[in-house]
């Protein structure tokens, strides 16, 4: 068994070598072969304080994320209360 | 067990039939894939590709051509009135296997002339025809499981627009990757059937399980 | 009157606070605990806490939305298709979070100086793929007008599309490499997850289903309402 699961292991990365399509971003872990630049100026404020800035913009995402959920809630509730005193039936499905 | 063979059959053969007299869903279908492909050569020109690339361009015609003309399975019944005569007569299951298996021999259609045409348009080095030919036919499987029972529920939906491709195409991802890689094994650099065994066996549980569920669900979306 | 066609509010309020404290904890915990000295990733290890429970908990509410969608075919209740499609907006809503943090991730950690965005990475592919899936469950539900109808239908595509979620699991590790842990080229999971990592990692992920589940909550309780009104509009 092992001999046939290395095999295609192999066939798939001969296969994948043989594109004549860019294969950069599959063997870019491996040490790839994708040239790269110096980092740019954002890269570089990224890079500082060991990369602490990567897990600050992936907490920011997270909770500006929730930020607009709440506000989106918010306003259909506040659509809600509108129809209540108004009597006025709000028929969409888009909740 | 026999009637139920009898009653798809029976679905299969009035579908059959329908379709020999006009011939205008399969005429429309096989034109539709001659278009694409001639389409997709030209705009490829002269410039060599990729064996991965000459197989992921056959199957994404082969899918968009299944997305546009399998649709039609049960719109058709809806429109000519059918539906109920169907309803009442035919069990759930029955109408499900007898429409499958119709949707199948057109895919099948679909498969013959898409392989044809495009290897001769792009000079596709075919190394092991029938490890193509059976990747083809397991992945037309399940294409054709997936896009029966979804034919099946866009039928109920009031506005259509291209509602079928949105539905399937998402649905048809791990099949599509499989498929791909398998099919590649029957080209130039390929490794045979020993290098697509795995992938084959995947789109056939793929296939199993698709067309389980369709059958599961289709009482469901069939009966009101 | 069955306890899921209106919410409990004095379980709601306890988990929700519950859950706002435990969160914050896991901030808390997750920058000023020390971690383990890693290479390329640094200090970003950190991420492990943040992004990675975006990634279980659309699971978990691909479960919710399958499970409720099972019960509308059942008993064809339409507040079961209500909360079927709460727990699929809100899944979409992580889903995209798990996408968007994981590419500034990596492009910032393992792709600087490069163009790469998007790596076709196994894990990105399956939330995209259950993203796909639900987008053209919103777009289905859109189709129809009779209620009874679209709550049925949808929840049969809803349960269909997510028959072929384990082929994905199945084929595409096997055909690609990946940034993710224990593929090739990357320390495997275990290693990374020193024993402090995962004290905090563990009630991360749970925290964050909790906060799907308040997130959920809170508007399957709007939907009620709005249902209750436009049921009965002359109030």
């Amino acid at each position: 068994m092992k001999p046939l699961t290395k095999f295609v292991q192999d066939a798939a990365q001969t296969a994948q070598e043989s594109e004549t399509v860019s294969t950069a971003y599959d063997s870019l872990w491996t040490g790839g072969n994708v040239p790269t630049q110096a980092p740019s100026a954002l890269e570089q404020i990224m890079l500082a304080q060991d990369k602490l800035y990567v897990v600050l913009a992936v907490v920011l995402i997270i909770w500006f994320g929730i930020i607009f959920l709440t506000m989106r809630t918010d306003r259909h509730i506040s659509k809600l209360e509108r129809s209540v005193e108004d009597h006025i039936p709000d028929h969409s499905d888009d909740l | 067990m026999i009637n139920w063979i009898i009653g798809s059959w029976a679905v299969l053969e009035k579908d059959l039939r329908l379709e020999m007299r006009s011939r205008y869903a399969l005429n429309m279908l096989l034109m539709f894939v001659l278009s694409s492909l001639l389409l997709m050569a030209l705009a490829i020109g002269q410039n060599p590709i990729s064996e991965h690339m000459q197989i992921a361009l056959l199957w994404v015609v082969i899918m968009f051509s299944a997305a546009i003309g399998l649709g039609r399975s049960f719109v058709a019944e809806e429109e000519r009135g059918t539906v109920l005569l169907l309803q009442l007569n035919v069990p759930g299951t029955q109408v499900f296997a007898g429409k499958l298996v119709f949707n199948f021999l057109l895919l099948l259609a679909v498969d013959g002339l898409s392989l044809t045409v495009f290897s001769l348009l792009l000079n596709m080095q075919i190394f092991n025809l029938p490890l193509l030919i059976t990747a083809l036919v397991l992945g037309s499987l399940g294409v054709a499981g997936a896009t029966t029972l979804l034919a099946a529920i866009i039928a109920r939906a009031t506005n259509r627009g291209p509602l079928l491709p949105v539905l399937l195409f998402p649905m048809l991802i791990p099949l599509l990757l499989s498929v791909v890689f398998a099919s590649r094994q029957a080209l130039a650099g390929g490794f045979g059937w020993i290098g697509a065994q795995t992938e084959l066996v995947t789109m056939g549980a793929f296939a199993g399980v698709v067309i389980t569920a369709a059958f599961l669900l289709f009482e469901y979306v069939w009966t009101d | 009157m069955m306890s899921h066609a209106s919410v409990n509010l004095k379980k709601y309020h306890l988990i929700r606070n519950l859950v706002f404290g435990w969160v914050t904890i896991v901030l808390l915990a997750g920058f000023l605990l020390d971690i383990p000295k890693i290479n390329i990733l640094e200090h970003t290890a950190r991420n492990l806490y943040f992004h990675v429970p975006m990634w279980f908990t659309m699971m978990a509410a691909a479960f919710v939305s399958g499970y409720h969608s099972f019960k509308v075919l059942q008993t064809g209740d339409p507040v079961r298709d209500i909360r079927a499609l709460q727990a699929a907006r809100i899944g979409t809503f992580f889903g995209i979070l798990g996408l968007l943090t994981g590419i500034i991730w990596s492009k910032f950690t393992w792709y600087i100086g490069t163009d790469v965005w998007w790596n076709f990475d196994p894990r990105q592919i399956m939330v995209t793929f259950q993203l796909l899936i639900y987008g053209a469950y919103f777009v289905l539900r859109s189709t129809f007008d009779d209620p009874m109808k679209r709550a049925r239908i949808s929840a049969a595509y809803n349960l269909f599309a997510m028959s072929a979620i384990p082929f994905l699991l199945y084929v595409i590790p096997r055909q690609m490499e990946s940034l993710h842990p224990g593929a090739e080229g990357n320390p495997a999971f275990s290693e990374i997850t020193h024993p402090i990592m995962r004290m905090v990692f563990y009630p991360a992920i749970i925290g964050f289903i909790g906060l799907f589940w308040v997130l959920y909550t809170q508007r399957v309780r709007v939907a009620l309402m709005k249902y209750r009104i436009t049921q009965d509009s002359e109030l």
